[in-house]
């Protein structure tokens, strides 16, 4: 076993920007594990951007199979691949069809799985990594006893790579593996959520809302002073469970990992399982009821008041400092 | 219609940081003695998955049976899924189990799952907020070669095939499979119904199946993942408080204290 192979996820042809901080986090252990080549499976890819990112050589698996995030197609495909490969370590995205088929993979190849990695070390012939546990109150050191190391970096651990200026990757097509067998479940339908204007991982500012706001319309507000600071609106767990909000809406463990500048927390009280998503703000600000709510711990700034006052309040300076 | 739901013990997630410990010597993290334990979020979610295709069931001739691996189990706690509707529960006890190794979490649910004469339907949580691991499902269903459904919000049975829909990050997915199937359950399916008082009232005198690690034969080899230390994370900001006569004029100050700084621009930029 020799080298770092990473898994380009693609959505509609275009590989995902988490891809980015994969090659990021197969560069730290390139000098010791030697080249990094891309896998990258879907359907009518768009290869120009993983051509640019140093990788020696892209293997495109096409195959309409690949289309949707269908855990059972890319799985079968990955792993006909790696036993052609053999790499050390693979690198997959920290999404949801990445973070299923990693478990899986690593199962099927004898290896072992290192999610939500925040460092990477190599040392004694063991990859040893360091992942929040327990809703990101703790975190663990574990030590990868056997290769090949399947790795999940943690959205927001590894600053993403630049595109290079060059095309310097040779491009490897290859017929896609996925054997009948192996298609044990089937897609039926699905359903994208249409409207987020600005993405939450990539929005400056974030706006969000939480089982403080005890309903769906208090969101339109949130929208409106999203709106005039250019921001975006994210939402905890309860009121996505709730159905206030669409589920593409939330922050934390089991939504989405946020690094803005700047995140207004309103109405949520801060449990560990939201705030590992957000914790990397640079600057948080917490508007709620309870002065002992945990998110004042970790806000720069606080207001202890109702939403129901403040926010209005808050919408109306801005528009006349606007 | 026999379906297992796999539920797990764990200290309790609410459990504020500074109230956790750290068994260093274990590599365990230690909930609050004050704060009981409690029945695994997303697994409860699980078993009112299973609950809701009991109801609607035609004959009603469905089975739930609720499994569990853990050690020094809270009874009153685990009852809890007798006391909503689960037909039998069963307990394998054993500190082994107390472990983040879900390779051999998987083995042994496998073994009592077998051992329990097999199910149609295994339904579980998308993950524990323990160890936020969200594998032992998966390669339970690489273990018993059944297909694996993940991250559920609707599950629902017929003509032998189960179909869910399943939470994507910009939406979500309708997959199906034949039986017998794993399948995990994300929160969006909702919380698991309360127990009716007098429900509560019987199950106090029903007593768990149990079964020994030993009876599973399944043995405890070294993790290929294992976990060689464990800290808490604390995070500490000192928070500047912006008050005010009323919450109108905090909100206020807070925003031009946010576009004084710099933080915020108010013309969207």
């Amino acid at each position: 076993m020799a080298g770092i192979l990473i898994f380009a996820e693609t959505d509609a042809g275009a590989i995902l920007p988490n891809f980015w901080e994969q090659v990021a986090a197969a560069r730290t252990l390139a000098p010791q594990l030697g080249s990094v080549s891309v896998a990258a499976l879907g359907w009518q890819i768009k290869t120009d951007e993983a051509l640019r990112s140093g990788a020696e050589a892209v293997y495109v698996l096409e195959d309409e199979r690949l289309t949707e995030p269908w855990p059972d197609a890319h799985l079968s495909a990955l792993e006909s691949l790696c036993h052609e490969l053999h790499p050390a370590m693979i690198v997959m995205p920290r999404t949801t069809l990445g973070m299923e088929v990693a478990a899986r993979l690593a199962f099927r190849l004898g290896g072992a799985l290192a999610q939500d990695a925040m460092t990477l070390q190599l040392a004694d012939d063991a990859l040893t990594i360091t992942r929040p546990v327990a809703g990101g109150a703790a975190s663990a050191t574990v030590r990868l006893n056997r290769a090949p190391w399947i790795v999940v970096p943690r959205s927001g651990a590894f600053t993403p790579a630049e595109p290079g200026a060059e095309a310097s990757a040779k491009v490897v097509s290859v017929q896609p593996s996925i054997s009948d067998a192996a298609l044990k479940t089937r897609c039926v339908s699905r359903a994208r959520q249409e409207g987020e204007t600005i993405s939450l991982e990539r929005a400056r500012v974030i706006i969000s809302g939480g089982r403080g706001l005890d309903g769906p319309e208090p969101f339109q507000l949130l929208h409106r002073i999203a709106d005039a600071i250019g921001g975006a609106v994210g939402a905890s767990r309860p009121p996505c469970d709730s159905g206030w909000v669409p589920t593409s809406y939330q922050i934390g463990l089991t939504g989405k990992m946020v690094s803005p500048e700047v995140y207004i927390a309103v109405g949520i009280s801060g449990a560990t399982q939201h705030t590992t998503g957000c914790s990397s703000a640079r600057t948080i600000v917490a508007i709620n009821t309870d002065k002992d709510a945990p998110i004042f711990r970790m806000a720069t700034y606080g207001v202890v008041g109702d939403w129901k006052e403040v926010l209005p309040a808050f919408h109306a300076a801005l528009a006349d400092r606007g | 219609m026999r379906i297992i739901v796999c539920i797990k013990q764990v200290f309790d997630p609410l459990t504020p940081v500074n109230a956790l410990t750290i068994d260093s010597d274990r590599k365990k993290i230690l909930g609050s003695a004050y704060t009981p334990p409690v029945i695994n979020g997303y697994d409860e979610q699980a078993l009112e998955a299973a609950l809701r295709i009991k109801e609607n069931w035609p004959g009603g001739e469905c089975e739930i049976v609720a499994l569990s691996l853990g050690e020094r189990f809270k009874l009153d706690v685990m009852k809890k899924a007798l006391a909503v509707g689960a037909d039998e529960l069963v307990l394998v006890d054993d500190a082994a189990f107390d472990t983040a190794d879900s390779v051999f979490i998987a083995r042994a649910l496998a073994a009592a799952i077998h051992r329990l004469g097999g199910a149609d339907l295994v339904l579980c949580g998308r993950q524990a907020s323990d160890w936020d691991n969200a594998q032992a499902p998966l390669l339970l269903g690489e273990m018993l070669g059944w297909p694996c459904l993940t991250l559920a919000r609707r599950v629902e049975v017929r003509n032998g095939r189960v179909e869910v829909e399943r939470v994507l990050s910009d939406g979500s997915q309708v997959m199906e499979s034949n039986l017998p199937a794993v399948v995990t359950v994300t929160s969006e399916l909702g919380e698991l119904r309360f127990p009716p008082a007098r429900a509560r009232l019987q199950v106090a005198r029903r007593r768990p199946k149990e079964m020994t690690l030993k009876e599973l034969n399944v043995e405890i080899g070294s993790p290929a993942a294992e976990v060689i230390d464990v800290s808490l994370l604390k995070v500490e900001r000192e928070c500047q408080y912006i008050g005010g006569a009323n919450g109108a004029e905090a909100g206020r100050r807070l925003a031009e204290t946010l576009i004084d700084a710099g933080l915020i621009s108010p013309n969207g930029g």
